[in-house]
């Protein structure tokens, strides 16, 4: 099954816009404008380098939803970022249909659940970092074109909720090796949360058991090795109908002026270059009347694989295309771990000032080494 | 000794605020709907969003700056203004609800839920009438 995703968009923006007589459409947006630069020449560390950039982290948003009556509404993200020239898109749009107070089933382009900050993944507002530790939120993408019920429940003094969700992505995604289309389907999964008063526990599992990733270099090195009559190195190579497996555990504490936050994460693109990557970070924080001070340690353990031993060396150009895949693959991994200091200041009712400071140490290659300041600017309206 | 006049500052905003009118949660005189303390808190927070007679609760505020708010949502609610900004930002944007309308006073919210069957509003519990039920207070 695959839905089609711009036959959905035009749906909703359809209805959202042609139904204000039954009922009122609900505008909310939200901005984030973050300055950031990384404080010694020449470095750079998730996507800023040493002169300041107002682009990269920045964004606005606007969310119109409109309630159609009968537990059915409409709802269309626009998100504009800078480091997409500002060009707005569709985040998401969705009908969703509140089968009574306890199911609601969402169909069309909406957050998949991957973390316990994906559902507001963007309203920076909402969460005490300018952005979500990095290390852990590193899928590419973040929307998928699904399905999904969520169903709320309690359970003695816990409310439990949990979302079922199947559905496809394909976009171009940006990571440390650069921008190339992914196509993942077969996509499903859970979510389920856990809340008490000042507790909130969290857990999900997904396998998308066709997943592509089009990356033009490895397929040339990807064809030598099948030139060469190596067609199994070439399949372990490239990212083509393999399996994706993602596992998250979440722990959230607010308790009076204190929290707590942590998140583990691990990803595996089965039989492909991908390193099979673990992540987490935990966030300690307190608070100050409207002033949060916090501290994240987080660190990232990515291994990678090696898929020539089966190679028969001897050949002057199978061993270099051996040891050039080798060293590719070795660029897969990842020994990392940070230290952001940060604070937020609620100097606003619906907006707020945040400060970060993140020392990044990289146990594989020190040059990666880097230092981070940023600070933004993020509202709510 | 700036500890010492630290604490007795401290002190004397605590028992100020402890010293604040209480805050009564009112509902319609016709609604005969069982609310506990506790559910009175869940519905504010939109985890509660009908009465057991399936009907759906229509949940108002006082203004922003009301002191009775800031006590309901300090005692009932266990959350400061900014905490429950960024409570509802997560719900509005993860389309979970949206907060309870606000309104313009204590007289307001008293008319409303007089006039509303399925209302439940919360307001200085000196300034309650006769026109409402009080289910709970803080």
């Amino acid at each position: 099954m695959k839905i089609t995703f711009k036959k959905l968009a035009a749906l909703s923006v359809a209805t959202c816009l042609s139904t204000t007589a039954h009922a009122e459409i609900q505008w909310n947006g939200f901005a984030s404008i973050v300055a950031g630069q990384t404080t010694s020449s020449g470095d750079t560390l998730n996507g800023y380098d040493d002169s300041i950039s107002l682009e990269q982290g920045s964004f606005f948003a606007l969310q119109a939803s409109n309630d159609l009556g009968d537990g059915l509404s409409v709802t269309a993200q626009i998100l504009a970022r800078g480091e997409n020239d500002w060009d707005p898109e569709f985040e998401w749009a969705y009908l969703s249909y509140a089968i009574n107070d306890q199911l609601n089933i969402k169909v069309g382009r909406q957050r998949a659940p991957f973390y316990m900050f994906s559902d507001y993944l963007d309203v920076s507002y909402a969460y005490p970092w300018i952005s979500p530790p990095k290390g852990v939120y590193n899928v590419p993408f973040s929307k998928l074109d699904a399905i999904s019920a969520t169903y709320t429940s309690t359970l003695g003094e816990f409310d439990v909720s949990t979302q079922l969700i199947y559905g496809n992505y394909d976009g171009d995604v940006t990571t440390d090796d650069g921008t190339f289309n992914v196509e993942t389907n077969n996509l499903g999964g859970f979510s389920v949360t856990v809340t008490r008063d000042w507790l909130t526990l969290r857990g999900a599992y997904f396998v998308a058991s066709d997943t592509n990733v089009m990356h033009p270099v490895l397929a040339e090195t990807a064809d030598s090795w099948s030139g060469a009559g190596y067609n199994d190195v070439a399949s372990q190579l490239l990212v083509a109908e393999d399996e994706a497996v993602f596992a998250e555990l979440g722990l959230q504490i607010d308790y009076n002026d204190y929290i707590v936050i942590a998140e583990y994460a691990s990803l595996e693109i089965k039989n492909s270059y991908r390193a099979k990557e673990a992540s987490y970070y935990v966030t300690l924080g307190k608070r100050f009347d409207d002033v949060l001070v916090h501290v994240t340690y987080g660190k990232d353990d990515d291994e990678s694989r090696v898929i020539t031993n089966d190679v028969a060396s001897g050949n002057v150009q199978i061993d270099a295309l051996k040891a050039g895949t080798d060293a590719f693959m070795r660029t897969q991994e990842d020994d990392s771990s940070y230290v952001t200091l940060g604070l937020r200041w609620d100097f606003h009712s619906s907006a707020a000032l945040k400060f970060e400071y993140t020392d990044y140490s990289n146990n594989i290659n020190a040059a990666s080494d880097a230092n981070l300041f940023r600070m933004a600017f993020v509202t709510v309206f | 000794m700036k500890r010492i006049l630290l604490i007795v500052a401290t002190t004397a905003l605590f028992n100020s605020s402890v010293a604040q009118a209480e805050v009564a949660v009112i509902i319609n005189n016709a609604n005969a709907s069982a609310i506990t303390t506790s559910d009175a808190s869940r519905i504010f927070l939109g985890k509660i969003k009908s009465f057991a007679n399936g009907n759906k609760i229509v949940p108002v505020n006082l203004p922003a700056a009301s002191t009775a708010r800031g006590e309901f949502e300090q005692k009932a609610l266990k959350k400061s203004a900014s905490q429950l900004k960024a409570f509802w930002s997560k719900q509005i944007f993860t389309g979970k609800g949206k907060p309870p309308k606000d309104l313009g006073s204590d007289t307001d919210v008293i008319n409303f839920v007089a006039n509303n069957a399925n209302a439940i509003g919360y307001v200085d519990a000196a300034q309650v009438t006769d026109s409402v039920k009080v289910i709970a207070t803080f």
